[in-house]
């Protein structure tokens, strides 16, 4: 117990979706994730893939909303879908989620101050009215607004960019050592981008606070992550440092996504491979090997019935039949 | 040199709407004035609300309120090497005569532009019909098959529903439907925003394949930067309603001139950098009541007194590259 004090594990979480006409066959649309995050070190750890590779249902079972069907996740030694009552309300002030579409995640006729009032005082339990206006406006100071600017408001009345600053200064005020944040940046624009960015990193290097970054972006992953998941088709398939995943990428399906990112930078347009466009996703799916079987360009006969097991390759864990044979034939 | 074959003069409109009975103006598009020459990409770029789409539905003569224009003129070039004045056309001769033939138009978010009720090959037949295009339903089908194919589209898909498609492969077939006849013009209006990056890749590379088979010309709108970087020729930037640089890409991307560009172009996230940028602070200007002289001195760290009174002229330096800023007005 002591040891797990200072841990968020996920331990082998599998969730079944269901499919056909009336739902009922299913296929897995996360298929037995681990992954262990140190409580007591400041990080940005990023889960990437593509849509529908299963990682914003990861972060949901994360957040608590999903439950998974096999597995379990443990936050300091709970599991945290059998957390009730207070419990629960405990864990939400731990770990909190920014959203990817910030003009979705207001309600329109509402005014935004209401919300900063409610969560300092039905989760963080402060009554006291002068309190709780001094804990709202430093979180609103750290993000680069204030209480003076949003009280009246409504959310019509802010940018794109002000609103997701506006959901992390309302995800501060339970002052959480875990923030989720699932595309935070995606809908914004390029110049409000950056601004996000660094807020999330001063989040990490000032608050001490882990951060759980999920994108398809790989660019903003590297600017501010610290390590990587790479997700395919539920399946986790490359997991380790952020440095040394781009700069070597092991994984057949880290390498192709790598390549694939468009760079602004019009002297590199030759230089891009050619690209193989992705089938049918919910065959994928239900591969039982390696789902990426179907589009790698080196599968062979075991990649296609059997899932290679993790590999620890240099530090960075690959989930891949080409580092298995490369062993074997080494030895032999 | 190459031929212009569509000019767009001092485009000047926006969007008339009733408040209560209050008449306002969104002044989207501010005197923007274009050329397209034949085989090129010409890009646009912006944020969101800078008026892109607003000028893509003016060139391609979509003009039904609360849209309207209130002066310049749009001439088009057709194959028989006819002047048209779109926006003297009616809207029933631009339908038959110009959509589709001479301009086409991928449009916003097309993965969700086509009815879930008809199989993919009965909204390609209503498009012959409409054109009063005989041909047997053989040759149509035969037709079909081979412009899906140039996308690498299974034959098959003709006879599925959209729902049975992916994201992706929907947003083919519209791209599909949109080059049915070989157009000159082609408008795409963020054919790939909604798509993550590997689709992005294989879209655009498909998108810039036919285009080279068919030396057709593309105006392509997109807030995305890294898409103008791999397929533009040249690139107007926009902001607020203005043109403030048109030029070649790879100038404006080695030096951009406008502030704004700059900023844009400094603010932009490359893979494998993790050095500290910085974001524009401040958001674009309300079209409604726009800032008087240029639209970006607000936000500029260039600004001087000129700027905040009058409108900068565009201001012509090489061959093919304007500005529309004071700092460059008066070249010594």
């Amino acid at each position: 117990m002591i040891e797990d004090k200072n841990w968020l594990k996920i331990e082998n979480v599998t969730k079944l979706y269901g499919y056909g006409l009336l739902g009922l066959k299913k296929f897995k649309a996360l298929d037995n994730i681990s992954l262990n995050i140190d409580l007591g070190k400041p990080r940005i750890a990023v889960i990437a893939g593509e849509t529908g590779s299963g990682k914003t249902t990861l972060l949901r079972i994360i957040m608590g909303v999903v439950k998974p069907d096999i597995g379990k996740v443990l936050y300091k030694g709970y599991d945290i879908h059998k957390l009730k009552g207070s419990a629960s309300k405990w864990y939400r002030k731990e770990v909190q989620p920014i959203f990817q579409d910030p003009y979705e995640a207001f309600n329109p006729l509402r005014r935004i101050d209401t919300y900063f009032y409610d969560t300092t005082r039905n989760i963080c339990g402060i009554k006291n009215r002068n309190e709780a206006i001094y804990r709202i406006d430093e979180a609103l100071r750290f993000v680069g607004l204030s209480l003076d600017r949003i009280s009246g408001k409504y959310p019509h009345e802010f940018s794109g960019g002000e609103l997701q600053r506006i959901s992390i200064a309302r995800a501060l005020l339970t002052s959480p050592r875990i923030l989720l944040a699932d595309e935070p940046v995606s809908m914004l624009d390029a110049t409000l981008r950056v601004g996000i960015l660094n807020i999330l990193k001063d989040l990490k290097e000032k608050l001490n606070m882990i951060i759980i970054y999920v994108t398809h972006d790989l660019s903003t992953a590297y600017y501010i992550g610290d390590d990587i998941s790479i997700i395919y088709r539920g399946t986790l398939v490359e997991h380790g440092p952020i440095s040394k995943v781009y700069q070597e990428p092991r994984h057949p399906y880290t390498n192709a996504l790598l390549n694939s990112i468009l760079e602004p930078d019009p002297s590199l347009r030759e230089k891009y491979p050619a690209i193989k466009p992705s089938s049918l996703e919910l065959k994928e799916f239900l591969i039982m090997g390696c789902r990426y079987a179907n589009r790698c360009p080196r599968a062979k006969e075991i990649c296609w019935h059997t899932l290679p097991p993790y590999v620890d390759v240099d530090g960075v864990s690959v989930r891949c039949w080409k580092y298995l044979d490369y062993k074997i034939d080494y030895s032999s | 040199m190459s031929l212009d074959i569509l000019t767009v003069n001092n485009l000047d409109g926006g969007y008339e709407v009733f408040i209560g009975n209050r008449r306002v103006f969104v002044h989207a598009v501010d005197d923007v004035s274009l050329t397209l020459h034949d085989n090129e990409v010409l890009g646009v770029a912006g944020e969101s609300g800078c008026g892109k789409s607003t000028l893509a539905k003016m060139v391609y003569g979509g003009i039904i309120p609360p849209l309207v224009v209130r002066s310049g003129s749009i001439s088009l070039v057709t194959r028989g090497g006819e002047v048209l004045e779109m926006n003297k056309l009616d809207i029933d001769t631009i339908r038959r005569k110009i959509w589709w033939i001479e301009i086409s138009y991928i449009p916003q978010n097309s993965m969700n532009v086509l009815n879930p009720l008809k199989r993919i090959k009965d909204q390609f037949i209503g498009v012959f019909k409409y054109h009063n295009i005989e041909m047997d339903k053989n040759e149509i089908i035969k037709y079909l098959k081979d412009t899906l194919t140039t996308l690498s589209l299974p034959p098959e898909v003709i006879n599925a529903y959209p729902h049975q498609l992916s994201g992706g492969m929907r947003q083919r077939v519209v791209i599909a439907l949109s080059l049915l006849f070989n157009p000159r013009i082609v408008l795409a209006d963020e054919p790939t925003t909604a798509v993550d990056v590997v689709t992005q890749r294989v879209i655009l590379s498909l998108l810039k394949e036919w285009r080279e088979n068919n030396k057709s010309s593309f105006i392509l709108i997109s807030h995305d930067m890294s898409v103008h970087a791999y397929m533009d020729n040249r690139i107007a930037i926009m902001y607020a309603g203005n043109i403030v640089e048109l030029g070649n890409t790879f100038d404006v991307f080695r030096e951009p001139l406008h502030p704004y560009t700059k900023a844009l172009i400094e603010s932009l996230i490359r893979k494998g950098d993790k050095s500290i940028r910085k974001g524009l602070a401040g958001q674009p200007p309300d079209l409604i009541n726009p800032p008087p002289g240029c639209r970006f001195h607000p936000r500029c760290p260039y600004a001087i007194n000129i700027c905040r009174a009058k409108e900068p002229p565009t201001t012509s330096l090489d061959k093919d590259r304007y500005v529309r800023c004071w700092l460059y007005a008066n070249p010594r």
